[in-house]
């Protein structure tokens, strides 16, 4: 405070002290003069002495004025505005920076805040950094994303490091809240989950003793948004919620703010129904908060102990050797990272780009106002000052830049919002708030300091002498030169990491494109329908009917070529269960699950590894799937028939070896319950069924008709799939009003599974469309800047008899030289960098040749545009002009 | 050092401090005449000199610079020192081989 005063004080007095300064140093020069010519000097001869002995009066007075405080907080203002005045007087000098530096401040800050959002944020809950995710682990080292219910009860009783522990089993279900039933994600959570999360309903209650018991009176906590969008906020009393067939009371609504599992809209107890005893069924997700004395290392260490022990008891009862406990944060967002991290430096290598090709332009600027610089400092200006005031310049563009790159990076994040809706975890953390600004501040800054350093280091180290020459006629390079030769191979370089970057993302792309799923995407419509599950077989059977009545009925819709149904459909968001099966040797050789286990147990080579789906054969038509050997289900294949089965051609090939699998048994009761075997009647084709990318795994078709699934899809192949969509909904509807159903066209559920890859790759391609476009106008503005500089030469050259096209030589020559050794050097990084992408590269390698001669083409094809159309205006020069230049 | 030595006597304006100066010094030390100003400014600063506005012997305005009671003690403090250092080098210097 007493600084601050001091401050304005002295500002005040500022003027005062300026003129007695003044004063002070004419009585100097007076006295000095005096004694001078007290000493025989002429008057003249006397005062030249006395000035010399003093010195440069304007750099004492300089120098002198440093020393008041606070002489270089007000001479740093005056120079900010004399900086934006220069830049007023220059606009097209100063649109055109500051539009490049909000570019990229803009980039930086708006990839910035969905990283903060995303990555570093910590999640909304007390105490985040105690909340882990508890994994088994398998023999092979590998994390299993569920834990069977008597592990978790294991751990829960076992591990004293946690406060609390939950179980949790997050999906969509089939909701209604009154009107028709669609799926809505939620969640079965054990008594401790609120606890866990440490966050209670923000109205209403948690569930009672009584609700947690099998019997007990059905209850759910819904989230905030389910509550004010499908009861419009009513009160609580009396609301219920039908999940699944069940009507629950709701008794609680969580905090806006909570969204865990994400996208959940209902939580309900999982005491509602009976315990799971078997050790290898994996359902459940496993949530806990360790205990506030110890450190998440301290925790996984005894969980690790825990679980060892619970592997030598149980032995091969259970698949877990050990456990892992992993920072909830760090899990939730462990699939986005790479492409956040990738997408942000990207982003930086942009502003970077932008830096070199605005610092390129003030020097070019500089070189122009060499003059005025070399004047002052003949004046006696040190280089201090000059620096400075540079210095000053830069940041009063880098704040124009700033401030208009926050509004980009605004419109930038809502731009990514959309783009990128389901894939990203954690979206609506994502925001620009004082965080974010604050990184558009300090990316300023530093921009500013960047800036200004080169420019000012390459202005002030011009001797005087030459500035002043220099300025009346230039030759050839000077050091300036190649100041501004290394800053545009610099920006040539980087823009070569980033096109290299998108290049093979590109190719990436296309692969995954180009990959052969197994199946159709075009034309195809899907439908996807989910009844209540039931144990009751007669209903069983109904609904089976009701299925193939469905199916009928939709193939003979006009235009539908072929309609079939899949419990599990290939790019869906349902569940891909797969498990072990034995062959056997006869169709009912096998009964009970004792004998199951224990012939499993003994007879390894008899036991296989594939998926378990359930299927009509009209599936398989729809989906182009193609039947290689054997036969389809059919007409005999009825509910009562001996059961059937199709397998894919890479389980026939890895189970069955050189050998036809058509007509062997196999038991795979395991999946459902039902001991009784199947026969294998055909073989067909592999599909890809997570992602384009994920090889075809072994699978195995039961027929819907003998096997019921209450999870189905429907797929309807046709030449006018327009419209269909809501014909099929009604014809559904007249079956069963109730169900949920879901309908899509196969091509949309494909660009789901590409969404991720869609968004990384239109990024990183515009990042580094924006800097081809910086390098090739840094380029342009180089070459345009040097032929004016030589027209003198040229001139000269063109006068003796040189031909336009030397001319045209010389200067598209320094252009594409300069282009050369920045491809160089950008080749040679980008080998480097885009190692760090491989994660993300599919069919191609992280130095795909194609993809960086294509990018080394694009680059050098725009560096000979941009040195070729100053060469032209250097060809039309006339030498009578270009001697008059000055 | 040398100016607040120049200023030990009586206050002085500039010019008066650099003739004192070189007197002194039997004119070895001529400085440039116009660095004596900045460290005037950073001395006054730091509190150890400082200036009023008189009128001279012959009538005009002229600033004059004092000493402080900081100033003396840091010029003696520093002489003191100086002493020590000079003597220090000297002593090496001469030291008889």
């Amino acid at each position: 405070m007493k600084q601050l005063w001091r401050r304005l004080q002295s500002m005040a007095g500022r003027r005062r002290i300026e003129s007695g300064l003044s004063e002070e140093i004419q009585f100097h020069l007076d006295q000095q003069t005096q004694k001078n010519i007290r000493a025989g000097m002429t008057p003249d001869e006397a005062r030249r002495q006395a000035f010399v002995r003093f010195g440069g009066v304007e750099r004492v007075k300089e120098q002198t004025r440093d020393e008041f405080r606070p002489a270089l907080f007000e001479d740093f203002l005056r120079d900010v505005q004399y900086g934006a005045r220069l830049l007023r007087r220059t606009p097209a000098f100063a649109a055109v920076a500051i539009l490049t530096l909000a570019l990229g401040i803009g980039a930086a800050t708006a990839v910035f805040s969905v990283v903060d959002g995303v990555l570093l944020r910590p999640l909304p809950y007390p105490d985040p950094d105690r909340l882990v995710r508890l994994f088994q682990v398998d023999a092979s080292g590998r994390r299993n994303n569920t834990v069977s219910e008597p592990n978790f009860l294991d751990w829960q009783r076992n591990a004293r490091s946690f406060a609390f522990m939950a179980e949790l089993s997050p999906g969509p279900a089939p909701v209604s809240t009154g009107g028709e039933a669609s799926m809505v994600s939620g969640s079965s959570v054990s008594r401790d989950f609120f606890d866990v999360m440490g966050v209670s309903p923000a109205i209403g209650r948690r569930f009672l003793d009584d609700e947690l018991r099998v019997g007990g009176a059905p209850a759910a906590i819904i989230s905030h948004r389910f509550w004010t969008t499908r009861y419009n906020s009513a009160p609580l009393s009396g609301l219920t919620i039908r999940i699944g067939g069940r009507l629950h009371q709701i008794v609680g609504v969580m905090p806006p703010a909570f969204d865990y599992p994400p996208a959940s809209e209902y939580w309900y107890p999982r005491e509602l129904s009976p315990p799971q005893t078997s050790r290898t069924a994996h359902n459940w997700m496993v949530l806990a908060r360790v205990a506030s004395h110890l450190a998440v290392e301290e925790a996984q260490r005894e969980l690790s102990a825990v679980s060892r022990a619970m592997k030598a008891q149980h032995g091969d009862g259970t698949w877990m050797s050990d456990a892992a406990a992993l920072p909830l944060r760090e899990q939730l967002t462990a699939a986005a990272r790479p492409v956040l991290l990738l997408l942000f430096g990207a982003a930086v290598l942009l502003l970077v780009i932008a830096c070199l090709n605005v610092s390129n332009l003030q020097l070019a600027r500089a070189s122009t106002r060499h003059r005025e610089l070399a004047v002052r400092l003949a004046v006696g200006a040190d280089r201090g000052r000059i620096t400075r005031q540079l210095l000053a310049e830069a940041l009063v563009l880098a704040t124009a830049a700033g401030a208009v790159g926050s509004l980009i990076a605004y419109g930038g994040v809502r731009a990514l919002l959309l783009l990128q809706p389901a894939n990203l975890p954690r979206i609506t953390d994502v925001r620009v708030d004082g965080g974010v600004l604050l990184f558009a501040l300090a990316a300023a800054v530093l921009t500013a300091a960047l800036l200004g350093l080169v420019t000012a280091l390459r202005t002030s180290s011009t001797q005087l002498r030459d500035s002043l020459n220099e300025g009346q006629r230039t030759v050839a390079g000077g050091r300036g030169e190649r100041v501004r030769q290394g800053l545009v191979v610099a920006q040539v370089a980087l823009t070569i990491v980033l096109l290299a970057g998108a290049g093979l993302l590109a190719r990436s792309f296309m692969a995954v494109m180009d990959v052969n799923l197994g199946y159709r995407t075009a034309g195809s419509t899907l439908i996807d329908a989910t009844w209540n599950s039931t144990p009751d077989p007669g209903l069983q059977r109904r609904r089976v009917d009701t299925q193939r009545d469905i199916l009928a009925d939709l193939q003979r819709l006009p235009g539908v070529q072929s309609v079939g149904l899949v419990s599990s459909f290939p790019l869906g968001a349902g569940f891909f269960p797969n498990g072990r099966f034995l062959e056997m040797t006869r169709q009912d050789e096998l009964s009970s699950r004792e004998d199951l286990a224990r012939l499993g147990d003994q007879a390894k080579e008899r036991a296989g590894f594939a998926g378990y789906r359930i299927a009509s054969a009209g599936y398989f038509a729809a989906m182009g799937i193609p039947l290689l050997r054997g036969r389809l289900f059919d007409e005999r294949d009825g509910p009562d028939a001996a059961h059937v089965a199709v397998i894919s051609e890479s389980l026939a090939n890895s189970k069955w070896p050189q050998q036809d699998p058509i007509g062997r048994f196999v038991q795979f009761g395991n999946m459902d319950g039902d001991l009784r075997g199947f026969r294998i009647i055909g073989v067909v084709g592999d599909v890809r069924e997570l992602s384009p990318e994920t090889l075809p795994g072994p699978l195995f078709y039961a027929h819907y008709r003998q096997r019921t699934a209450s999870r189905i899809s429907m797929v309807m192949r046709s030449q006018t799939p327009s419209g269909l969509a809501e014909t099929a909904r009604q014809v559904i509807r007249r079956y069963d009003p109730d169900v949920p159903l879901q309908v899509r066209t196969v091509e949309d559920a494909l660009e789901r599974t590409l969404a991720g890859r869609r968004f990384s790759l239109l990024l990183v391609a515009a990042f580094s469309a924006c800097a081809l476009v910086l390098a090739t106008l840094g380029i342009y503005g180089l070459m345009a800047y040097l032929v004016a500089q030589r027209t003198r030469e040229i001139g000269i050259r063109l006068a003796l008899g040189a031909d336009a096209r030397d001319v045209l030589r010389i200067v598209v020559g320094r252009g594409v030289l300069l282009a050369v050794i920045g491809v160089g050097v950008g080749i040679a990084a980008s080998a480097g960098l885009t190692r760090l992408l491989e994660g993300m590269l599919f069919g191609v390698s992280a130095t795909d040749p194609v993809a960086f001669a294509a990018v080394m083409t694009i680059t050098l094809v725009a560096v000979l545009a941009a040195s070729y159309l100053p060469a032209r205006r250097a060809m039309g020069v006339a030498p009578v002009v270009a001697m008059r230049a000055d | 050092m040398l100016v607040l030595k120049a200023l030990q006597l009586e206050p002085m304006h500039g010019w008066g401090i650099t003739e004192r100066i070189e007197q002194w010094s039997e004119q070895v030390l001529q400085l440039g005449q116009g660095t004596l100003y900045p460290a005037l400014y950073r001395l006054e600063r730091q509190g150890l000199i400082r200036s009023e506005w008189k009128v001279t012997a012959n009538n005009r305005r002229a600033r004059y610079y004092a000493l402080t009671r900081d100033g003396r003690k840091y010029f003696a403090d520093e002489l003191a020192q100086w002493r020590r250092m000079s003597r220090a080098i000297n002593l090496v210097l001469e030291a008889a081989l």
